[in-house]
Parts: C-alpha cells; sequence; structure tokens
C-alpha cells in the first residue's frame, strides 16, 4: 500500500464561468421559492427589517426619549445594512448541513452555496434602498453626489467582509454544530456591540474598546454618516479593511483545508 | 489492455466511527477517554487495498453484499471522498449519478431542477440549454417539464436525472444502483443508450443489485466483499461466484435463489438444459475434489 498524499480526481473542464452561473441560478432559484408563493412577493424581505426598526423607534425614540434628530432615518440606514449582514452570515452558517444530500453525492465547488445565500441577501439589500429613500425624503433630505464613491465602496466592503465571514462560519460549522447557535446569539450580541441605534459619541469611554475591536461599527457608522449627511466615509474605516483583509485569507484557507472532507464529515 | 480511463492503485478508505461532532465533544470533556479510544482504533475500513484498471469503453459493473463496500468504492471514484491509502486516478470528464434526484428541489420545475443540476455537474448554461430538448425526449416528459417536480412520479425522477447525467457528454459514466428504479422500457432505453455511448468510447461504472442486467450488459465484473475486491472477471461467473456466496451465508437466502432459478427456467427448455449442465459440472467438480483430498 501506498501512503502518497490524495487529490482529487480530474473533473474535466470546471470553469470559473460554470461557478458562477451556479451561484446565479441557485440565488434565483431561493429567491423566487422564497416568495412564489406568498401574494405580497419580496415585499416580505422589506416587512422584517421595517418592523424592526419600528419597535427600536418606539422603545428608544418615543418611550426613552432617547432618540436623536430624525431617528427614524437614523435607524433605517443602520438598519437595513445590519440585516443584510445578519442574513448573510446566520443562513450560511447551516448551508452546508442543509445541504448535505448534495455534497454527499454531488462533486461541485462547494463555495457556491454559501456564496449563494450571500447573492440572495445582497440583493435583497438592493432592493430596500427605495424604502431607505423614502425615509431620507421624509426626514427632508436629500442624496448627495458624494454617494456616487462613498456608497459603492462601503457596499463593496461589506459584502466582502460577509462573504468572508460566511465561508468560514459555514466551514467550521461541518465540523462544529453548534457554531450554528453560537452565530444566532453572537449576532444578537453583536447587533447591540454596533452604533446602530446610538451612535459612536454615545459610548461611554470604558467601552470604546468595543467599537474599537468589531469591525463592524466603522461600517455602520460610515452608513449612517453618508446617507445623513453625505459626509465622507469615516477614517477609521480603515480598521475595517485591514479586518476584512485578514477575514477573506482566515476563510480562503479555512474552506480550502476542509472542503474536501465535506462529504465525509456529514 | 487498451488505454485505461481508470486506474486504483491499492486504495483504501478508513471510516472513523464515531461522528465528528462526537470526537470534538470527547476531546474537550474527556481528554483521557479520547485518548484511549484513539489508541484502541475504533474504526473501520469501508475499502481495502483495491487495484483495479478499467479500460476505455468498459461497462464495469460491481456487484456484493450490502454493506461491502461497492457504495464507497464509487464515492472514491468520484472524488466525494478521499482515500485514505493510494491513488485513484480518473482519466477523463467525469458523471456521476449516484443517488436519485439529488439536488432536484420539489417547488422547482423540472426544467429549472435540469438546469440547476448540469449546472452542479460542471456544464454551461448555453450547452445544458442546447441539449435540454433532447434531454426532454429522452426522458419523456414533454409535457411535464414545466410542472413543479413535487407532481412527478418516482420514475419521472430518475428519467430525468439519467437523462441528464448521460447527455451531458461524460468519457466516464458513474451509476449506483438507480436505474433499477425506472420501468422495464426505460431501462432498455437506458442500457440501449449506455451501449451507443460505449462504442463512442464512453466508460462505465455501476454499481446493482439487478444481477440480470449485470450479466447482461456488463464486459467485466468485480466482486466485493468486507471491503476488497475479492474477484474481478467475467459477467456469468462472477455472478454465480457471488450467488454462491450469499447462498451459503443462510438458508433462506439459499432457498429464495433456488426458487427464483425454478421459476427462470420453467418455461424456458434452453436454459434448463444450461442450469443442469452447470449443476452437474459442480456435482463432477465436488466429486473429484472428495476423491483427490
Amino acid at each position: 500500500m501506498t501512503a502518497i498524499a490524495p487529490r482529487l480526481p480530474a473533473i474535466g473542464h470546471r470553469s470559473l464561468r460554470n461557478a458562477f452561473e451556479l451561484v446565479g441560478a441557485l440565488t434565483m432559484r431561493d429567491l423566487k421559492l422564497q416568495y412564489q408563493e406568498s401574494f405580497f412577493g419580496w415585499a416580505w424581505s422589506l416587512a422584517r427589517p421595517l418592523s424592526y426598526g419600528l419597535v427600536l423607534y418606539f422603545a428608544f425614540g418615543v418611550i426613552l426619549k432617547a432618540g436623536f434628530p430624525d431617528y427614524p432615518l437614523f435607524l433605517m440606514s443602520g438598519v437595513f445594512p445590519w440585516f443584510w449582514f445578519q442574513g448573510a452570515v446566520q443562513q450560511s452558517s447551516n448551508v452546508f448541513v442543509g445541504n448535505s444530500g448534495l455534497l454527499k453525492k454531488v462533486r461541485f465547488p462547494r463555495a457556491v452555496l454559501p456564496l449563494s445565500v450571500v447573492l440572495g441577501n445582497t440583493l435583497q439589500f438592493l432592493l430596500s434602498v427605495p424604502v431607505i429613500l423614502v425615509f431620507l425624503f421624509g426626514a427632508g433630505r436629500a442624496p448627495h453626489w458624494s454617494w456616487f464613491i462613498t456608497l459603492p465602496l462601503l457596499f463593496l466592503l461589506q459584502l466582502v467582509l460577509a462573504t468572508a465571514v460566511a465561508l468560514l462560519i459555514a466551514s467550521l460549522t461541518v465540523f462544529f454544530r453548534d457554531l450554528e447557535h453560537i452565530t444566532e446569539v453572537g449576532l444578537n450580541l453583536l447587533f447591540y456591540a454596533t452604533p446602530i441605534l446610538y451612535n459612536i459619541e454615545r459610548i461611554p469611554e470604558r467601552y470604546r474598546w468595543v467599537k474599537d475591536v468589531n469591525p463592524l461599527a466603522p461600517l455602520a457608522e460610515g452608513w449612517r454618516n453618508v446617507i445623513m449627511q453625505g459626509s465622507w466615509l469615516p477614517a477609521d474605516l480603515w480598521t475595517t479593511v485591514a479586518w476584512t483583509a485578514v477575514l477573506s485569507l482566515i476563510a480562503w484557507y479555512t474552506f480550502h483545508r476542509l472542503e474536501d472532507a465535506f462529504a465525509d464529515a456529514l | 489492455m487498451s488505454e485505461a480511463a481508470l486506474h486504483l492503485a491499492g486504495v483504501s478508505r478508513r471510516y472513523s466511527l464515531a461522528g465528528p461532532e462526537g470526537q470534538l465533544k470527547t476531546t474537550l470533556l474527556h481528554p483521557g477517554a479520547a485518548w484511549r479510544t484513539r489508541r484502541k482504533h475504533n474504526h473501520i475500513w469501508a475499502v481495502r487495498d483495491v487495484t483495479l484498471d478499467v479500460a476505455r469503453g468498459e461497462f464495469f459493473s460491481i456487484i456484493g453484499a450490502n454493506g461491502s463496500g461497492k457504495s464507497t468504492l464509487l464515492r472514491l471514484i468520484s472524488g466525494l471522498s478521499q482515500p485514505t491509502t493510494g491513488t485513484v486516478d480518473v482519466r477523463g470528464r467525469l458523471s456521476t449519478l449516484l443517488e436519485l434526484g439529488t439536488g432536484f428541489h420539489p417547488n422547482v420545475t423540472g426544467r429549472e431542477n435540469a438546469i440547476i443540476n448540469g449546472l452542479l455537474m460542471g456544464m454551461r448554461r448555453s450547452d445544458i440549454e442546447a441539449l435540454l430538448p433532447q434531454i426532454v425526449e429522452f426522458a419523456g416528459l414533454q409535457e411535464f417539464i414545466g410542472q413543479p417536480m413535487r407532481t412527478y412520479s418516482t420514475g419521472m425522477y430518475v428519467r430525468l436525472g439519467f437523462a441528464i447525467a448521460a447527455f451531458m457528454q461524460p468519457e466516464l459514466l458513474v451509476v449506483d444502483e438507480v436505474l433499477a428504479v425506472g420501468d422495464g422500457a426505460f431501462q432498455r432505453k437506458c442500457y440501449d443508450y449506455i451501449s451507443g455511448l460505449r462504442e463512442q468510447g464512453v466508460t462505465m461504472i455501476m454499481v446493482s443489485h439487478d444481477l440480470a442486467s449485470v450479466e447482461r450488459f456488463s464486459s467485466r465484473v468485480g466482486l466485493m466483499e468486507q471491503g476488497r475486491m475479492i474477484a474481478i472477471g467475467d459477467p456469468h461467473e462472477m455472478v454465480a461466484e457471488h450467488l454462491e456466496r450469499l447462498a451459503a451465508s443462510s438458508p433462506e437466502i439459499r432457498r429464495s435463489i433456488e426458487e427464483g432459478i425454478e421459476r427462470a427456467i420453467e418455461n424456458d427448455p434452453a436454459a434448463r438444459a444450461h442450469h443442469e449442465r452447470v449443476l452437474a459440472e459442480k456435482e463432477a467438480a465436488r466429486k473429484r475434489k472428495e476423491r483427490g483430498g
């Protein structure tokens, strides 16, 4: 018996284009499935962030009177990007486990599963942009020319960050199933640790370190300041860029090391 | 032997008996126990030291009792599982059909499922769309292809699944016990189609319990037992050997095999004559052995 490190047998001319087409087809199928049998269709994808924002507005703005100027817009400019990130990561956490039948029986590039989850949530976020604009005009504000530069940058940064976290958690959950629940609890905590219903200035000095280690904090500040004031990107967004780069490398390395073992571990 | 399409060299696959999460939990909570278990070699060898060459254009079937390692071997060939030791060398584009309807979503139309299935197998969307009319026609699903697949019968699932795998122009087609589900007419159509593919140099590797089809269509058969490929050779001999081993394992199985043979030769004098000749030969061989021993 030889003990040569076994490699996957060649599968032929599997191209990058095939992987892209597969991500697209899976994403469209899942979006269609999600809404095809409901009367209001994609409007339901707006209902969750909207109702969440409404609850926060009532609790903090109306009852506790701890709000900020234009608090509905303040909340919505953070809640919609948050739901994009949260949905992508939470749904990815069990995407390999949930598709174990497929992984055990068909050879295909495994990364397409979390990627299609991220893409689906990204499309839903893009579809919610008109709603954010309604809140903007409702507050008597207007779009700003700098958006052409700032919004695509924020969008890309969050897309890469969400993809990295989704791929990492999806891969690790195969071998450590508790991670699905840890992710759910962790995301819940992360929401309140991120300046979405408050801003960074309100954080007491002794808790400021929390936003320094949270890559989503500068991102959330960025979304809000850009949308509300048309301001430039915050300087500490660089920490998010650094986090994103490091997490992308870790995620890719982890996925690459584990992917061949998925079918046997499920 | 002509050009090889598949080459397995000393392939073995070991599986640990504890689940992966169990292992982690045990390791964290009871490190001592986990270490002892690991030392006790708590694992099984699903496939042991299989060496095999399959030539281009062959129809190679793998038979054996349940749990003999047939399906694990197919998974190793398909690259879904990595051998613990040894090497798997597949030369050419592989198409696998290991399970009925994997990847089909019941609430999506047959057409969309066919496209996603083809993409999963590595085809390009434009190629699948071009082949789709042929796939649909082969599967006999013209009126149903626009319907959600939850309305399909089991037979329709198999037909669509096989048609997609067969039409993606494979060089090596790996099929695990799925054709048995379709009706007789469709099975015949599949085997005819496979014969056509073989003439173009396509290699077929199949696991099946349908021994009649194995005997009829295979060019060679491998017999597996407890993870080992114990014999490779002529389909008739291998099937006979397999039945002999099955019969030896339990009297009930022996009885039902004999009943099956009786039914098969009941109205077929030629088959009866053949069967009697085989029995006589066996008896003579046994007597020779007794006298010799």
